[in-house]
């Protein structure tokens, strides 16, 4: 097992590389630089910029430099976990990233927790009721959650309790109020909490489908194992075998999609966090995406693919640790 | 004896037949074929459907048809090629009995069709018929054209527009069905390449194994450390000055095949090591063959599930990239650019988020279905009932 998990972490490296080789060379090899776009020579309303000064900042930020020069320079820097500056307003990657972090987590988590504690027993009733109404009504009801995009469920959530004509109950946008700095701590909370109520039931909704697919076909599966055959003939209760011998295996391979979904806590959900204008990483990526701003979309992409990779390789691990039948010797 | 061996007649059913009969036997899965075929023609008639010129038009003594000076090459090409393409079915047992001849005729009729296309060129008409004065006309069943700005902004839905208009007058209801077009084209092509490239390298991979197999391996894990969406985004938005239908089909397709191939790769490791592929090479079948004949079709179940599940997600993710601004230029309708126009005026304007996300549910809850009962059909051990 150690010497598998240590030729996994060892196989991390030339797949990370790989990562930022390619979106290393898929700015450098699109038109136009930050420099330029910030100058005003990409966009309409940007400052303009004296051809001198735009030269100075495409030397500062090695923009001059072939593009696998520059890829090395910035590996040499990252190794050394400086990932340098914003090239839009010269503050540090890891600060610009560091302040959008948390209400990410908090938002792409809460929205996990919620989604798979909702999922979780409406996978597991499907698979108890079989083929009745009740398992039909799930999964019909679920699966056509699944297919609203999740941004006209937002248009839609924001049209009908959020400032529009109809209920005025939710904030439109925003991770805050205007006035939240000087509230104190408990209605700062609270009014975070209002804000995050659209966007964590939009994030929520779309996943409930996939996971509940899983519980039902893995508690099905157990189901119909001989060990909950046994477990009825020795006069155990419906209720022991369901919840002793049968949910407890069927949960397993839940725990392993679990680690899987991970990643999406540093991503960021782009779509959600655009319309409510979070201040998230998805936003924080957009934004970098338009501007051109090379060091931000590296920073992002190296920290979200290290998140990725070690929640592939957790999933594998927890698949032995849950289950010693398997094994990857 | 006759009678008896009659009423147990063995009843052949092929592995096509049989999951076409538990896919029927599925209500949902059913009806939602149904809703796609419908969604296709209407986008194959869009033109027909909701334009501002008439069909016909009597005037003056003379005559017209409007609508067809005005059509595009493509939509010509919807309109020759489906009948064509009919015509070739019909006469197939012909065309199986001197098929040199029949070649000829139908690349004589494709090269007459692509040259006249070549030579004329769509009128540009910016005039309407509806206000025109006509003896007799026929017009669409909306009579405006997707991309014409009426006086009235922001009209909610009425008789004279079934799904109101928006900011700058244009009619909902015809740009939802012209957007059809958009959607179901980049759902179907971006699929489509998709499945070419998936299928390619994870059955390459999956065949042949070894170091190709894990350079394939790495690759897909490189691809799949980007969320989609976000990929999608990247190169869209770094490389912003072609963005145009076929574009938007490449990127969406270059960059959602690796759960394919992680899938074909997974059947051909499985297939491979059974005794049928080593059967084939025994009785001489090249890799080619053995790949192509014996393996593939026995993979194509699960990938006929997949490909379908990924015309509904191209479908989601051209209309997120449209939302995002991302997608088909300002005229181009399409559903997911009128949605992100529905967000600006979302405080009264409730027809612009209304009618797209609608569109855009049906389809998907479609192809959706369709996939379910696909996937019922190919494993019957997960159906509901």
């Amino acid at each position: 097992m150690t010497t598998y998990i240590f030729r996994r972490i060892l196989l991390l490296v030339p797949t990370l590389f790989g990562i930022t080789l390619l979106t290393f060379m898929l700015i450098r090899l699109s038109p136009g630089n930050a420099a330029l776009l910030k100058g005003g020579g990409g966009q309409a309303g940007g400052r303009a910029m004296t051809a001198e000064v735009r030269e100075q900042m495409i030397k500062l930020y090695g923009l001059d430099k072939p593009p696998l020069v520059a890829y090395a320079d910035w590996i040499g820097r990252s190794v050394r976990l400086d990932l340098g500056e914003s090239i839009v307003d010269h503050r540090a990657v890891t600060a610009k990233i560091g302040e959008r972090l948390p209400l990410t987590i908090s938002l792409a988590g809460s929205a996990l927790i919620l989604s798979y504690l909702i999922a979780i027993p409406l996978g597991i009733a499907a698979a108890l009721k079989r083929g009745q109404i009740v398992d039909r009504t799930i999964s019909f009801v679920v699966f056509v959650l699944y297919s609203i995009p999740t941004f006209a469920a937002a248009l839609f959530l924001i049209l009908l309790v959020a400032g529009g004509d109809y209920l005025n109950l939710l904030p439109m946008y925003g991770a805050n109020s205007i006035n939240a700095p000087e509230m104190g701590p408990g209605a700062w909370l609270w009014d975070r909490i209002l804000h995050m109520i659209l966007p964590v039931v939009c994030l929520t909704y779309a996943s409930l489908a996939s996971i509940s697919r899983y519980a039902r076909v893995s508690m099905l599966e157990a189901l119909g194992q001989d060990y909950v055959r046994t477990a009825r003939a020795k006069g155990l209760s419906e209720r022991l075998v369901i919840f002793r011998h049968a949910l407890r295996n069927a949960l397993i391979p839940i725990i392993t999609i679990f680690a899987l979904e991970l990643p999406a806590l540093i991503g960021g959900a782009v779509i959600i966090e655009e319309i409510f204008s979070l201040p998230g990483m998805g936003q924080l990526m957009f934004q970098s995406i338009d501007s051109k701003d090379e060091p931000v979309i590296m920073g992002i992409t190296v920290l979200a693919a290290i998140v990725t990779l070690i929640s592939y390789l957790a999933a594998d691990i927890l698949y032995v640790v849950v289950d010693p039948r398997i094994s990857y010797e | 004896m006759n009678s008896a061996s009659d009423s147990h007649e063995i009843y052949f059913e092929s592995y096509s037949q049989r999951i076409w009969r538990h896919f029927m036997s599925d209500a949902f899965a059913r009806n939602g074929l149904r809703v796609i075929i419908a969604l296709f023609v209407i986008a194959a008639l869009a033109p027909f459907l909701a334009n501002s010129h008439a069909i016909v038009r009597v005037a003056d003594g003379r005559v017209t048809f409007p609508i067809f000076p005005c059509l595009e090459p493509i939509e010509w090409r919807f309109l020759l090629y489906v009948p064509l393409a009919a015509l070739v079915y019909c006469f197939r047992a012909r065309f199986a009995r001197s098929p040199g001849v029949c070649f000829a005729l139908v690349i004589a009729l494709v090269a007459l069709i692509e040259v006249l296309l070549a030579v004329t060129h769509p009128v540009n008409d910016p005039t309407n018929d509806r206000d025109r004065p006509a003896l007799f006309k026929l017009m669409p069943v909306i009579p405006y054209s997707p991309i014409e700005s009426t006086p009235d902004a922001f009209s909610s839905p009425s008789r004279k527009h079934l799904c109101g208009t928006d900011s700058t007058g244009r009619d909902i209801a015809s740009r939802m069905i012209h957007g059809a077009r958009t959607s179901l084209s980049i759902g179907f092509v971006a699929q489509s390449i998709s499945l070419l490239v998936g299928v390619t390298l994870g059955g390459l991979a999956g065949y042949y194994r070894g170091w190709f197999d894990i350079g394939v391996c790495r690759f897909i894990e490189i691809i799949d450390c980007f969320p989609t969406l976000l990929l999608i985004l990247a190169v869209v938005g770094l490389f912003p000055s072609q963005n145009n239908m076929f574009y938007i089909m490449a990127v969406i397709g270059l960059t959602s095949w690796t759960g394919l191939a992680r899938l074909v790769r997974g059947e051909f490791l499985r297939l491979g090591s059974q005794a049928f592929p080593q059967a084939a090479r025994a009785l001489g079948a090249g890799d080619f063959r053995i790949i192509i004949r014996h393996l593939l079709p026995n993979a194509l179940g699960p990938i006929l599930v997949s490909a379908t599940f990924g015309v509904a997600s191209a479908i989601l993710l051209e209309s997120s990239l449209s939302f995002l601004g991302f997608g088909m230029q300002a005229p181009t309708p399409s559903w997911g650019d009128t949605l992100s126009d529905a967000r600006r005026y979302i405080d009264f304007a409730w027809w612009l988020a209304f009618f797209p996300g609608v569109a855009i549910l049906i389809t998907l809850v479609s192809y959706n279905f369709v996939g379910e009962g696909l996937r019922d059909a190919v494993d019957p051990r997960l159906k509901v009932k």
